[in-house]
C-alpha cells in the first residue's frame, strides 16, 4: 500500500456501448451489479482512477436517443434527457430565462468539464457540492426511471438518500429529469460561496413566486455543500404562507434553516463558517427575491 | 545611443515551438528501451521500517525491478545532506519513497506497487515546529550531526533544528527604550505548492561504461550534475545532464531532485533508461514544498514614524527535510527589514524538522515569508502612530548612497531606490484618494501598499560562463547554462548577443536543450541571478569576440583595432563607412586572394564571479550577502465582501527598481505573473494535513490556484529604470521579488477597507471572517442588521 | 480487451490498438506521439490536455480511449493550415501570452475553440471561459489581450 493511490492508470474492465435504451437496460438486468454507468465519464474515470469504485464493466450510455435532448412544453414545464450535457444546459434560453437559478448554477461550473458533464452524472454523483442539485430542488424536480421492469417517478429530494449514495438499483438507470413550469412571476437565484476549493462551502438556491400576497406567496429554498446532502427545507414554504410581516418570516425562515440544513465541518469549511454564511446569506437571497421588483 | 534590441517588447525567441506544441518537454520525451518507475510511499508520518516484501510485486507481468532503501545507500543535498534515495531505515513523512518498482509500462509499475508489502514500527510523529523545538520532542533526524554542509550553515545536531541564524545589529532592545510605540504581533504562513504544470519528470541511463546520462524537468543542469556526483560518488565528467523545455520551476526545480534515484534505478534494472514522472498527488505528498512559517515580530517607532527597532523570530517549518530550507531560512533571516534603514535590528531564523512534507525553495526563497511579517508589522505601527502607511514607509526605506544595511552594508550610490517605487505605486492608485462606492453596504473597497527587496540568495563564490562561438555563415551558437523555463532570460540574452554583435536577433541561435555538455557553467538558474550574472559573463565573451574579430579585420584592413567598429553584420572602418568586410568573411579565419588564410574560428569566452560577496558572521550575520538589491512596491485596490469574507483584487500596481528593462514584455509578464502567484499564495493556498499526518488536498479541485476568473480587473507594471553600473545595461533581477510584496499589500488593503488586521496567510473567506468575528464582532452585527434593513438591492454579477 | 478504433487526428485518419482502459491521453501521446497535449493533473482539474473531440473541448485525461472510436480530434497541431499559423497562434506570441509553455497548446486550441465559436465574446466573458486551464505563470492578461486581439480574424 502506498499514501494516497496516486496513480495514472486505471484498473482493467470492459467497455461497454450499446446502441438502443433497449440493450442498455438489458445489459444492466443482466450486469447491473458488475458495471458502472458513464456518460461524461467525469466522476467514474475518476473514480477508477483513484481506486475509489471498481467495475468489471463500463457502460457508455452517451448519444442513446431517449437519453439525451431537452423539451420545453409551456405551462408545462422542462423535460431534460440525462445524458444531456451541462454545457448545453448552460446554453439553453428557456434555463436562462425561466429556471434561472439553474443557469446560474452552471455558470460557476469549470466551462470546459461541462462539455462532458451531464445532468444525470451530477445529480447521481449525489456528492454535496454538486451544483445543479439545488436549483433542481427549488423547482420540483422529479427523475425518471427506467429498467427492463419498467418506469418508475422519484422527486429528487427522495432520490439523494445520503452521501454518494441514491435511490437508484443496480438495473435501472436515470432516464431523465423533469422540472415543472415555475410558478407564475417568480424568480430565481444561485449563490455560492467559493473559499479555497472548486467547490462552494454554501450553495443556496431560492424561488420565491408572488412576493406581496401571502396567500399565492411562494418560496422555497435548497442547500448544497453545507452538509453530507443537498436539502430542501419545505417547512420555508409554510412560513412564507403566513400573513406577517416579511423581516419577522424571514427571521423565522432562516432559523427553521438553520435547525434543518445541519451544516457540517470538512477540509473546505467548519461547521461554524457554514452555518454563519448560511444564516446571513439565508436571509440576503430572501431580501433580494421578496424585495426585487 | 538607440539601442537596436535592448529595451524592445520581443516574444519569446521560442514562442513558436510553444504555441505549435513541437516544444518538447521532459514530459513527451521517450528514448528506446524505456522503462517506467512508480514510487512506493509511507503511510506513517514517522515510523521504523521493519521489513519490505516485493516478492508478490515481483510477480506482476513486466516488472523488472525493484529497489528499497538498503540498495542505494546514498545521502543527497545541496546545502545539508539530509536525504535518503529511498527511506533506509525510517520515515519521516506519509508520501516518503520507501521502495521503486520498475516495470515495462506504467500500468505495470502501478499495479505492482500495490503489492508491495511494507512493515513500519510506527514512532511518536511531531507535527507543529514548535512542539518539534522542545527538548523532549521526537528527534526526526538523529544521525543529523554527520550529514555533509556547506560551510555557511549549522545544524544542531541532537535536536531538529536544521539549521540556526542570528542577525544582528545595533541594539534592539536600546531601540525599544527609545521608541514611543512598541508592538509585537504573531504571524503564520502554511505549505504551499508550486504547483508548477509540468510535475518533477526525469528519464536517466547508467551506462555500462560507468556514464550516466540524464534528461530531466530541472532549473539548473550544472547544479544536477555536480550534486549528482558529489552524492553518488561518480566523476562530474562522467554525468551528462539535459534538460529540454520546463514546465514551470518557481524555485521548485532548483537543486538535485529525482536524478540520482531514476540513475540508479537504471543501474539496477540492467542499465535501461528509466523514467520517474511524479503525478499530481505524488507532487504534493512526495516531492518537496514550500515551508510554512510561524513568526513573531516585535516593531518601536518615534511618534513621527522612524523606525527604531526591529526585532523577529522565525521558525521555518521544513518537514521531513529540510535541505534547501536551511538556506531559505537563513535569506529571510539576513533579509529580515532589509528594504529600511534600521538603526536596531535582530531576528533569529530557525528551520525545524517535523514529520511532514519535506521542504524547498521557491519564489522568493525565504523573502516573501519574511516580508509579510514586517510589512504587516510595519502597516500596524503605522495604524497605532496614526501615521499615513505610505508616508511611514518613505521615512523609513533605505536611500542608495547614504544608508547602511540590516547586514551592515552601505548601500552604493547605484543599489536602486525603493522611494522611486513606492510614489510610482502611490500615484498610480490614487494613494490617499477616495475610492469607488461599492454596490452593496457590506463590501468596502481598501487601498494598500508594501515596499520590499531581494537580491539573489547564492554562495558568495557561485559562478557563471559563457561561450559564443560564430558559425561559417555569421549565426552564432550562444552556449550558457542559463534555464528556460518560462521567465524568457535566454531571450534577453539572445537580445544582448544581437545588439553587442550588430547582427539580427534571428542569427543569434537559441538551444532549446541546456545541456552540461553543450553549455557554458552556470551555477544555478535560480534566485533571480541568471540575467545579471549569466549577462555579464555573455557581455565578457562578447567583448571576446569582438576582440578577435577586430584582431584579424584590423591586418585585412591595415588599421588599429580601435579603429573598427562591428554593425549590421560588418566590420567597418570608423568615419569611412563605405570600408568594410562582413562578418562571414572573418568567422572562420580570412582569406586573402591567393589562398592565404589569417585568423581562424573564431569562439569567445566569459565568466562572471562577484568580487563582492562575503561569507556572513556567524554571530551577527553581518557581512555583504548578495550581489544586487532589486527594489519593488506593490499597491492594491481590494473589495472586501464582509459578509461572506471574500477578498477582491481589482487593481493591481506593481513598480521596480530593474534598472533597465531588457525586454519589456517579459517584464510585464513576470510583473503580472507574479502578482497573480502572490494573490494566489494570498488568497487561497495551503497545503492541510489531518491529524495522521496526511495531506488532505493533494489535487487541483480542493488546492486552488489562480485561474483566469480571479484575476484583478486591472494590472499595471512600472519599471524604474536607476542604472547599477555593474549590471548588464544597468539590469537587475526580477523574477522573484514580483510576488514578495503581494500578500501584504493584500492585506494592508483589508485592513484600510475594513480595519480588520490579518496575520496569517491565506486570506481565505472563512479566516477573514474569523478575523472580523475576532476583533470587530459589531462589524458583523451592524452588517446583519443592514441585511435587515435593505428594501431594494441591485443585483450584482 | 484490445481492440482497433479509427481516430482521425487533424484531418488524417490513424488506427490504433487499444485496450478498454486505456485513456484517450495516453493513446494519443504515447500510441499516436501527439505530444503536444500534455498532462499535470491526470484528474480533468488543469485543462492541459484539452483537445477538440468532434469540435467539443474536453479534458482527454478523462475520456476513455474506446469512446472516441471514430471521432475526430483536433489538437493545436490542427490549427496550422498550409505552413502558416493561425491568427490566435500569432496573437499568442506577439501578446507574450505564454511563459514556460505547458499549458500553451491547451489554451491556444482552446481560444480557437472560444473565437470561432463565439467571436464576439466580451472580455469579461472571456474570463469565465478560460477558467477551464490553468496557466502557473499567471499569463492570464496576456492571454486575454491575445484572444482580443484576434477576434477580427474570427468574426463571419
Amino acid at each position: 500500500m502506498s499514501f494516497g493511490a496516486p496513480y495514472l492508470t486505471l484498473p482493467s474492465f470492459k467497455y461497454v456501448k450499446p446502441k438502443t435504451l433497449r440493450e442498455v437496460l438489458e445489459f444492466l438486468a443482466e450486469h447491473g451489479e458488475d458495471a458502472k454507468i458513464m456518460a461524461g465519464g467525469v466522476a467514474v474515470i475518476d473514480f477508477l482512477k483513484e481506486r475509489l469504485t471498481e467495475a468489471d464493466y463500463i457502460v457508455d450510455i452517451k448519444g442513446i436517443e431517449e437519453l439525451g435532448g431537452i423539451k420545453y412544453e409551456e405551462n408545462k414545464g422542462l423535460t431534460m434527457g440525462s445524458t444531456i450535457t451541462l454545457y448545453s444546459l448552460r446554453e439553453s434560453r428557456i434555463i436562462r430565462e425561466k429556471y434561472s437559478a439553474l443557469h446560474e448554477a452552471l455558470k460557476t461550473l469549470d466551462p470546459i468539464l461541462i462539455h462532458r458533464a451531464t445532468i444525470g452524472g451530477n445529480i447521481c454523483e449525489a456528492f454535496p457540492w454538486m451544483d445543479t442539485v439545488p436549483p433542481l430542488l427549488v423547482f420540483d424536480a422529479e427523475l425518471n426511471i427506467i429498467s427492463l421492469k419498467g418506469k418508475r417517478k422519484v422527486k429528487l429530494k427522495d432520490f439523494i438518500k445520503g452521501t454518494a449514495e441514491i435511490d437508484l438499483n443496480p438495473d435501472e438507470i436515470l432516464e431523465s429529469i423533469f422540472v415543472p413550469e415555475p410558478p407564475v412571476n417568480s424568480k430565481s437565484k444561485y449563490v455560492k460561496v467559493l473559499a479555497k476549493s472548486e467547490f462552494g462551502v454554501v450553495n443556496i438556491a431560492c424561488l420565491v413566486s408572488n412576493p406581496v400576497d401571502p396567500s399565492k406567496r411562494i418560496v422555497k429554498l435548497a442547500y448544497g455543500a453545507a452538509s453530507p446532502t443537498p436539502t430542501l427545507v419545505p417547512q420555508v414554504e409554510e412560513i412564507f404562507r403566513r400573513e406577517a410581516p416579511l423581516n419577522k418570516l424571514i427571521e423565522e425562515a432562516t432559523s427553521v434553516v438553520l435547525e434543518t440544513v445541519s451544516p457540517m465541518t470538512d477540509i473546505h469549511a467548519s461547521e461554524e463558517y457554514r452555518r454563519y454564511l448560511i444564516d446571513v446569506l439565508t436571509r440576503k437571497i430572501l431580501f433580494e427575491l421578496l424585495t426585487a421588483d | 545611443m538607440a539601442h537596436r534590441y535592448i529595451g524592445k517588447r520581443l516574444p519569446q525567441l521560442d514562442s513558436f515551438h510553444k504555441v505549435t506544441g513541437i516544444a518538447t518537454f521532459t514530459h513527451d520525451l521517450e528514448l528506446p528501451g524505456m522503462l517506467y518507475a512508480k514510487l512506493v510511499t509511507s503511510i506513517y508520518p514517522h515510523a521504523k521500517v521493519s521489513k519490505v516484501d516485493a516478492s508478490e510485486a515481483l510477480k506482476v507481468p513486466g516488472v523488472v525491478t525493484i529497489a528499497t532503501g538498503r540498495d542505494f545507500p546514498y545521502r543527497l543535498g545541496i546545502y545539508v545532506g539530509d536525504r535518503d534515495v529511498l527511506a533506509m531505515d525510517k520515515v519521516n513523512w506519509v508520501g516518503h519513497p520507501v521502495a521503486a518498482v520498475v516495470a515495462e509500462t506504467l500500468e505495470a509499475a502501478e499495479k505492482a506497487v500495490d503489492l508491495v508489502e511494507v512493515e513500519y514500527e510506527p514512532l511518536e510523529p511531531v507535527f507543529d515546529p514548535l512542539k518539534a523545538l522542545e527538548p523532549d520532542a521526537p528527534l526526526i533526524h538523529p544521525k543529523l550531526g554527520e550529514y555533509r554542509r556547506a560551510p555557511a550553515f549549522t545544524p544542531v545536531p541532537g535536536t531538529n533544528i536544521a539549521n540556526r541564524f542570528v542577525l544582528k545589529r545595533g541594539n534592539v532592545e536600546k531601540g525599544f527604550e527609545e521608541s514611543n510605540v512598541v508592538i509585537e504581533k504573531e504571524f503564520k504562513l502554511p505549505f504551499v505548492s508550486h504547483a508548477y504544470l509540468e510535475t518533477q519528470s526525469t528519464i536517466a541511463q547508467y551506462k555500462m561504461d560507468g556514464t550516466v546520462e540524464v534528461w530531466t524537468s530541472a532549473q539548473s543542469p550544472f547544479a544536477v550534475r555536480y550534486l549528482m556526483a558529489l552524492s553518488l560518488g561518480i566523476p562530474v565528467g562522467n554525468i551528462t545532464v539535459n534538460v529540454p523545455f520546463v514546465g514551470g520551476g518557481f524555485g521548485g526545480k532548483a537543486g538535485l531532485a529525482w536524478e540520482p534515484l531514476t540513475a540508479l534505478l537504471s543501474k539496477k534494472a540492467g542499465y535501461r533508461p528509466v523514467k520517474l514522472e511524479l503525478s499530481r498527488k505524488e507532487q504534493f505528498t512526495s516531492g518537496a514544498v514550500r515551508d510554512g512559517v510561524y513568526a513573531k515580530v516585535k516593531a518601536g517607532a518615534k511618534k513621527d514614524g522612524r523606525l527604531m527597532a526591529l526585532k523577529g523570530r522565525l521558525i521555518f517549518d521544513a518537514g521531513g527535510y529540510g535541505d534547501y530550507t536551511v538556506n531559505v531560512s537563513r535569506a529571510a533571516g539576513y533579509s529580515f527589514g532589509e528594504v529600511y534603514d534600521l538603526p536596531n535590528v535582530y531576528c533569529e531564523s530557525l528551520a525545524v524538522y517535523t514529520n511532514k512534507v519535506p521542504t524547498t525553495a521557491m519564489r522568493g526563497f525565504g523573502h516573501p515569508e519574511a516580508v509579510w511579517a514586517v510589512e504587516r508589522t510595519v502597516e500596524m505601527v503605522s495604524s497605532e502612530l496614526g501615521v499615513d502607511p505610505l508616508e511611514i514607509r518613505l521615512k523609513n526605506v533605505v536611500k542608495p548612497g547614504v544608508s547602511v544595511t540590516v547586514t551592515g552594508e552601505k548601500l552604493r550610490k547605484d543599489a536602486g531606490n525603493p522611494s522611486d517605487c513606492l510614489d510610482a505605486v502611490a500615484k498610480a492608485i490614487n494613494w490617499g484618494g477616495p475610492v469607488r462606492k461599492p454596490g452593496e453596504p457590506w463590501r468596502y473597497i481598501g487601498k494598500g501598499i508594501s515596499v520590499f527587496c531581494k537580491g539573489p540568495a547564492q554562495p558568495p563564490n557561485a559562478a557563471s560562463s559563457a561561450i559564443i562561438k560564430l558559425n561559417e555563415d555569421g549565426t552564432v551558437d550562444l552556449m550558457v547554462g542559463t534555464g528556460n523555463f518560462g521567465q524568457g532570460t535566454v531571450t534577453s540574452l539572445t537580445q544582448i548577443v544581437a545588439e553587442e554583435l550588430g547582427i539580427p536577433v534571428e542569427k543569434v541561435k537559441f538551444k532549446f536543450i541546456r545541456g552540461t555538455d553543450s553549455m557554458a557553467y552556470t551555477w544555478q538558474t535560480v534566485g533571480s541571478r541568471g540575467l545579471y550574472t549569466d549577462g555579464n559573463a555573455v557581455l565578457e565573451a562578447l567583448e571576446d569576440v569582438k576582440k578577435q574579430i577586430k584582431e584579424v579585420a584590423s591586418q585585412v584592413l591595415r588599421v588599429k583595432p580601435e579603429d573598427l567598429e562591428i554593425r549590421d553584420e560588418k566590420v567597418y572602418l570608423k568615419g569611412r563607412p563605405w570600408e568594410s568586410i562582413p562578418l562571414s568573411e572573418l568567422v572562420m579565419g580570412y582569406t586573402y586572394p591567393n589562398g592565404n588564410s589569417i585568423g581562424g574560428p573564431i569562439i569567445g569566452r566569459g565568466k562572471y564571479i562577484s568580487p563582492l560577496n562575503t561569507y556572513l558572521d556567524p554571530e551577527t550575520g553581518q557581512g555583504i550577502p548578495t550581489i544586487f538589491y532589486t527594489y519593488g512596491a506593490t499597491g492594491c485596490i481590494v473589495e472586501v465582501d464582509a459578509l461572506t469574507g471574500k477578498v477582491r483584487v481589482l487593481k493591481a500596481v506593481q513598480a521596480f527598481d530593474l534598472g533597465k528593462a531588457i525586454n519589456p514584455l517579459m517584464v510585464e509578464c513576470q510583473i503580472d505573473g507574479g502578482f497573480i502567484m502572490g494573490m494566489s499564495v494570498a488568497l487561497f493556498e495551503e497545503i492541510t494535513f489531518d491529524e495522521r499526518g496526511w495531506v488532505q488536498n493533494p489535487n487541483f479541485s480542493a488546492y486552488w490556484v489562480a485561474h483566469a476568473r480571479d484575476i484583478p480587473d486591472e494590472m499595471m507594471e512600472i519599471s524604474i529604470e536607476n542604472p547599477q553600473s555593474d549590471g548588464p545595461y544597468g539590469a537587475r533581477g526580477i523574477g522573484e521579488v514580483v510576488m514578495l510584496g503581494v500578500p501584504p499589500a493584500i492585506a494592508n488593503a483589508v485592513y484600510h477597507a475594513i480595519g480588520v488586521n490579518i496575520n496569517n496567510m491565506p486570506m481565505h473567506p472563512e479566516n477573514i471572517w474569523k478575523e472580523i468575528k475576532k476583533q470587530k464582532p459589531e462589524l458583523l452585527e451592524e452588517l446583519k442588521r443592514k441585511l435587515m434593513e435593505i428594501r431594494e438591492l441591485k443585483v450584482e454579477r | 480487451m484490445a481492440r482497433n478504433i479509427t481516430l482521425i487526428v487533424n484531418g488524417v485518419k490513424r488506427e490504433v490498438e487499444i485496450e478498454d482502459n486505456e485513456l484517450l491521453l495516453d493513446v494519443l501521446r504515447e500510441k499516436l506521439k501527439v505530444k503536444s497535449v500534455k498532462a499535470a493533473c491526470w484528474r480533468g482539474e488543469c485543462g492541459a490536455c484539452t483537445i477538440l473531440l468532434n469540435g467539443e473541448p474536453v479534458k482527454s485525461c478523462i475520456v476513455l480511449a474506446a469512446e472516441a472510436d471514430g471521432s475526430e480530434i483536433t489538437t493545436v497541431e490542427g490549427l496550422i493550415k498550409d505552413g502558416e499559423l493561425s491568427p490566435i497562434q500569432r496573437a499568442f506570441i506577439e501578446n507574450g501570452a505564454l511563459q514556460c509553455g505547458f499549458c500553451t497548446p491547451a489554451f491556444t486550441l482552446f481560444c480557437h475553440y472560444i473565437l470561432s465559436t463565439r467571436p464576439d465574446i466580451t472580455e469579461e466573458e472571456l474570463r469565465e471561459e478560460l477558467s477551464g486551464i490553468i496557466c502557473r505563470c499567471g499569463t492570464y492578461k496576456q492571454i486575454i489581450r491575445a484572444v482580443m486581439q484576434a477576434k477580427k480574424h474570427y468574426k463571419k
